[in-house]
């Protein structure tokens, strides 16, 4: 059981938006579509929840085609980058009207469980940014869906706000064993969320895989800093350029329990880097930048 | 301030008249009256449900011809009405519904429309497209009920009121199309003053303030109600 995309095809007028697009989500995974501004990625994602049709193709979910039902029927649920709450209801009762029964000992778990268990009765503009996505984020697991798309949620976050929720959001999916798709233009996003990663240019998939396996393969996909050449597991990475003056570790932060980890240095810079590498707190490095794969 | 006070004046003068004198009770026609309130009450209910559902439409669809069809839906609003009149009251007269009520309902529906489609669009521009696709993830009669019925409760006034003011204000169509046969307040109004009985054209006038006014406020409430009503089954 899983999410297939097969073959789909979108034209606005002459412009070919999405041609042609395969991959498959496997289940309670959460898959990555990466890519530029106008590379299709939310075209697709409003494809896959029936707000928009395709010329072609077709989004099969658990083996059924999802394009058979109206976008109210296909258990989907959308977080986008604003919260998008309906501004007539408080918050409560956005999230009991997304629940099947109407339920507001449902509406009140799920607050619970995004940790504003105390706001039910709150207006949705007395709510911080942070604190509406979070309700957002309620209202799209109240509905109880077989599959949750992320349309860029952490855009408008602060950095802080946006780690956080990146994290929460990753170990609510896990634990509670959806399936979801994320669309973003930022890699280490994908990279720090994501099991799998499709990367998205123009319309076409160039690339499917993990994380990892995009981190040493992708052309392209490892346009972030990286630490020392030496100590890098891959002979296929090259590393030029190198990045200001040897820096300190000073933490490492395995925020996500992931293949990547964020690794924070004296001055400020913050790297993805794989988890698995043995940098130690305390010695200094040299920051590169990581330049493409070798065939 | 005196641009402010400059416009209230120029809002405030037709009524300085009004206002001064006491309005006597001299509906000569019942039916003219009846006739007034009915076609206000169906033509809202008609021009809120067509122009709400159209306007819907035209927001999501991905349809090649949907520029064509806006176009040609508000080229009413371009066309000098007369001329507009004149070429329904053709079509009509081969009907044989000149001097119907169907025929006037159908002449004034031609009028009102372009103007609350154009209301309904902004009002859904207003809301923005995102937010309705929000809304259009929930199953049909919820999104209808909670979601849609409040966020647009006002829009929806703001056609009826508007159909209503249209309506009151012709004379020619309903003459025209009701071959005379079909009286309402305006038509009658139209009559007191070539008549030039001051306080029938002064009855009739306030007759034509208050049932926009009195239509408005009943929606209002209603809508208020109806509203807290329904938010109270989320509780």
């Amino acid at each position: 059981m899983s999410l297939n995309v097969q073959a789909l095809r979108k034209q606005y007028r002459s412009r070919q938006v999405l041609d042609g697009i395969d991959f498959d989500v496997r289940l309670h995974d959460i898959h990555a579509i990466v890519g530029v501004s106008g590379s299709g990625k939310s075209t697709l994602l409003r494809i896959i929840a029936g707000l928009e049709t395709c010329d072609a193709g077709d989004v099969v979910f658990n083996d059924r085609s999802l394009l058979d039902f109206p976008a109210h029927e296909r258990r989907v649920t959308m977080l986008s980058q604003t919260a998008l709450l309906f501004p007539h209801l408080t918050v409560g009762e956005n999230v009991t009207l997304a629940t099947r029964t109407r339920s507001r000992k449902q509406a009140e778990h799920w607050l619970n469980v995004v940790r504003l268990s105390d706001r039910y009765d709150a207006e949705v503009h007395e709510l911080s940014g942070g604190e509406q996505q979070r309700v957002s984020l309620a209202r799209a697991l109240a509905a109880e869906p077989t599959l949750l798309l992320l349309d860029e949620p952490f855009t408008n976050l602060d950095p802080k706000l946006k780690l956080d929720l990146q994290h929460f959001i990753r170990e609510l999916v896990k634990d509670l064993g959806l399936t979801a798709l994320l669309v973003t233009h930022d890699r280490e996003e994908a990279m720090l969320m994501a099991d799998r990663v499709t990367l998205l240019e123009a319309g076409k998939v160039t690339m499917t895989g993990t994380a990892e396996e995009l981190y040493e393969h992708a052309p392209g996909f490892g346009d972030f800093l990286m630490i020392d050449g030496d100590l890098l597991s891959s002979s296929r990475v090259t590393v030029t350029e190198t990045v200001g003056e040897p820096v300190r570790l000073l933490k490492k932060i395995y925020r996500f329990g992931q293949c990547f980890g964020e690794y924070q240095f004296e001055g400020g810079r913050t790297v993805i880097l794989p988890a698995s590498e043995s940098f130690e707190v305390g010695m200094t490095y040299q920051v590169k930048r990581k330049e493409e794969k070798h065939a | 301030m005196i641009r402010q006070i400059l416009i209230i004046c120029l809002m405030l003068i037709p009524f300085f008249s009004l206002f001064l004198r006491i309005p006597t009770v001299e509906t000569e026609s019942v039916t003219a009256m009846a006739n007034t309130v009915g076609l206000t009450v169906i033509l809202s209910g008609v021009n809120v449900w067509l122009s709400m559902t159209f306007a819907w439409w035209l927001l999501w669809t991905e349809s090649r011809w949907r520029n064509a069809l806006e176009w040609l839906v508000f080229l009413p609003l371009f066309i000098p009405m007369l001329a507009t009149l004149f070429g329904l009251y053709l079509i009509l007269a081969e009907s044989g519904l000149i001097g119907t009520y169907v025929g006037v309902m159908i002449s004034l529906l031609v009028v009102t429309l372009p103007y609350s489609i154009r209301l309904a669009s902004n009002g859904m521009a207003v809301i923005g497209r995102p937010l309705l696709e929000q809304a259009r993830l929930l199953p049909f009669k919820r999104r209808i009920l909670f979601v849609l019925f409040p966020l647009f409760s006002r829009t929806m006034r703001t056609i009826a009121l508007f159909t209503t003011v249209i309506l009151l204000s012709q004379f020619a169509l309903i003459q025209l199309i009701g071959a005379g046969l079909i009286p309402t307040v305006t038509t009658e109004l139209y009559q007191s003053y070539a008549g030039n009985n001051r306080n029938l054209a002064l009855s009739n006038t306030w007759m034509l303030i208050l049932i926009p006014v009195l239509i408005y406020f009943l929606l209002s409430v209603m809508s208020r109600w109806t509203v807290r009503i329904l938010k109270g089954r989320l509780q």
